[in-house]
């Protein structure tokens, strides 16, 4: 049998893990909201971000500076990307197929690119807090509770930025309507850009935070990756907030059915859930909730 | 339209056919593809049979995703589901190999029925997302059913076709192959590949004109996925061990790599991309990890400058001519003058 405080205990970390999947997702349904891209190299965008970030910390010790860096750079990575690649890509009649394929293609320079820099070994990540809480039964390990308050902090940041900025307020508008956005002033091209880059960094942060759990290699963006897409399609493709929600409902839903069944039938259980969305709720979680 | 005329008509199309530059091309690769055991020798002599095993699966992303426009995620789980069914009858069950390559491809189209008429009446990407959990959900399946499939390990049970011999095993590839390859050709030049196409363009208008396109698109992908599911068939019993990784993603990503780079929505495409993934692989093989890089260049440089691959059409020029006059213009003086100049032309 199952005891109550294992379920308890699954429960904690399946919020801790959603939150993480959730920063990854929300880039994911950024990008894919503003500009109806999907970005198979967001993956790789990650991987980018945990080797900047351990670059950074192996050679200042700073945490902060690591996290800073490694969003800004993958953040810059996706403007040169958006402007490269995407810009190029999106005005062409069979722009959907020809995006999926191109940003495949990025994924897989990326990941080969930085194993022949770098080394395809999985290097290991500082644990940056040491230590656990223990509330009743339950045990909360203190890297994992810090990196769940980061995100959310990120993604309210995100949400603010949204909100309440004339870049946010430019991103919505081209997000509704870019040629009316355009004919109003905007400069659609760029706000693509900056969405793109912000999506990225998101991917780039999230890449540093998950290090300590997942470790650094050239393909320790797919599992993430596959994880989120799923949560992206699940909450509604382009809602955020549909977003965070499934990516709560997917992450303690894992958790759970990993005390059950193995990763493989939970995967299984979750990519089933995708297909059920999309046939039958196109629009996701995103539908009901509003 | 009478079944005679009908073939006449087809007939003077491969007339036509044979006699354009890609023609004498198809004809070459063909007469190779035939005297192939005599040219190559061993190591050169199993690319060759992978290659030709390769060309049917391409052939069949590339008659989904070329001439109907969906994008299918699914081929490579497909060409996996062929291929364990094949291998775990003729291993465990112990029927005659030929019958479960045939039962394999049978197999990947009901795998494929199963989804098809529900997810091929959503919108492009949709039908990417939809089929790509799928090909998770089958490759799973098979970590998951490993007391039958040998797991993670690869199934290996299954007995070797024609006693090990590597030539009839090549022929018999080669005729199912080309067998296949012929359904394809005719199929594409006769109403089936007008809709198809049509729909590709403008699936609105083609309903408008009173096609069932849902009906259509669901012939295409069942026949398509049990073309995958055949060359799976062939393959187990010609890599003799069957693991996961044959129906992964990134075989998936091998296999859209190819029929891109070769030209997608082109007869000649699948094989022209066969041949020069698989020959590119082969020759930097001893490269390692170089080699994967430059294959994702090659995969990202075809789409963005000749979208037509390298049967497709023309390269385009104006693309390339853009980019360098972009270059130009960001090394120094003269760009203004420059841009000026290919304008005019």
């Amino acid at each position: 049998m199952v005891s109550l405080d294992l379920i308890l205990q699954q429960l904690a970390n399946g919020i801790l893990f959603g939150g993480q999947i959730a920063l990854i997702a929300v880039g994911l349904t950024l990008i894919w909201g503003v500009m109806d891209v999907l970005n198979f190299a967001h993956g790789s965008m990650l991987m980018i971000g945990g080797y900047i970030g351990l670059y950074t910390i192996q050679a200042t010790e700073s945490l902060i500076l690591a996290a800073i860096l490694a969003t800004v750079g993958v953040f810059v990575l996706g403007v040169i990307t958006d402007q490269v690649l995407i810009q190029r890509l999106k005005e062409r009649e069979d722009a959907e197929i020809t995006l999926i394929l191109g940003t495949f293609g990025l994924a897989i320079t990326l990941e080969h690119g930085v194993s022949v820099l770098l080394g395809s070994s999985q290097l290991a990540f500082p644990s940056l807090f040491e230590g656990v809480w223990e509330i009743g039964s339950i045990t909360l390990g203190k890297t994992r509770v810090y990196l769940f308050v980061v995100a959310l902090i990120t993604i309210l940041l995100l949400f603010t930025l949204i909100r309440f900025t004339k870049i946010g307020f430019a991103i919505r508008a081209v997000s509704q309507d870019a040629n009316t956005a355009k004919l109003m002033g905007v400069n659609t091209d760029r706000i693509y850009s900056i969405t793109f880059g912000l999506g990225a960094a998101l991917a780039g942060l999230s890449g540093m935070l998950i290090a300590p759990v997942y470790n650094v290699y050239p393909a320790v963006g797919w599992q993430p990756f596959l994880l989120a897409f799923i949560v992206v399609i699940i909450g509604g493709l382009g809602s955020v907030r549909g977003t965070l929600l499934a990516a709560l409902a997917t992450g303690v839903f894992r958790s759970l059915s990993l005390t059950w069944f193995s990763s493989q039938a939970t995967l299984i259980f979750m990519f089933g859930a995708m297909i059920f969305v999309l046939i039958f709720l196109p629009n996701g979680f995103a539908e009901v909730i509003e | 339209m009478t079944l005679s005329h009908s073939i006449n008509s087809i007939r003077q199309k491969i007339v036509e056919d044979a006699k354009t530059p890609k023609g004498y091309v198809a004809l070459s690769v063909l007469a190779i593809a035939l005297l192939a055991p005599a040219i190559f020798g061993g190591y050169l002599f199993e690319i060759v049979l992978q290659m030709v095993v390769f060309v049917l699966v391409v052939a069949s992303w590339n008659l989904i995703a070329g001439y109907f426009g969906v994008f299918s995620f699914a081929h490579a789980a497909l060409f996996g589901v062929g291929g364990y069914i094949a291998a775990i009858l003729a291993g465990t069950y112990g029927i005659h190999p030929v019958a479960t390559i045939v039962i394999g491809g049978g197999g990947a189209a009901i795998a494929s029925l199963i989804i098809a008429p529900m997810i091929l009446r959503l919108g492009g990407s949709y039908v990417a997302m939809a089929t790509l959990a799928y090909a998770e959900i089958l490759y799973l399946l098979v970590y998951v059913l490993d007391d039958i499939t040998g797991g993670a390990m690869g199934y290996i049970e299954h007995p070797a076709l024609f006693d090990g011999n590597m030539i009839p095993l090549y022929y018999f590839a080669l005729a199912i192959v080309l067998l296949n390859l012929a359904v394809l050709y005719v199929l594409l030049r006769s109403r089936f590949g007008l809709i198809g196409r049509a729909i590709r363009e403008e699936e609105d208008a083609a309903k408008m004109l009173g096609n069932n396109t849902d009906r259509y698109k669901v012939y295409a992908f069942v026949l398509s996925s049990a073309m995958a599911g055949t060359a799976g068939g062939i393959h187990a019993f010609n890599i003799r061990i069957f693991s996961p990784s044959m129906m992964a993603i990134e075989m998936m990503i091998e296999f859209m790599a190819m029929a891109v780079i070769g030209g997608i929505g082109t007869s000649l495409g699948p094989v022209v991309g066969v041949i020069a993934v698989l020959g590119f692989s082969e020759f930097f093989r001893s490269f390692g990890e170089i080699r994967l890089l430059l294959w994702g260049l090659l995969l990202m440089f075809t789409i963005m400058f000749f979208p037509g691959g390298l049967a497709g059409s023309s390269v385009q020029q104006d693309l390339l001519r853009d980019q360098a006059g972009k270059l130009r213009s960001a090394f120094g003086s003269q760009s203004a003058q420059d841009e000026h100049s290919s304008k005019e032309q």
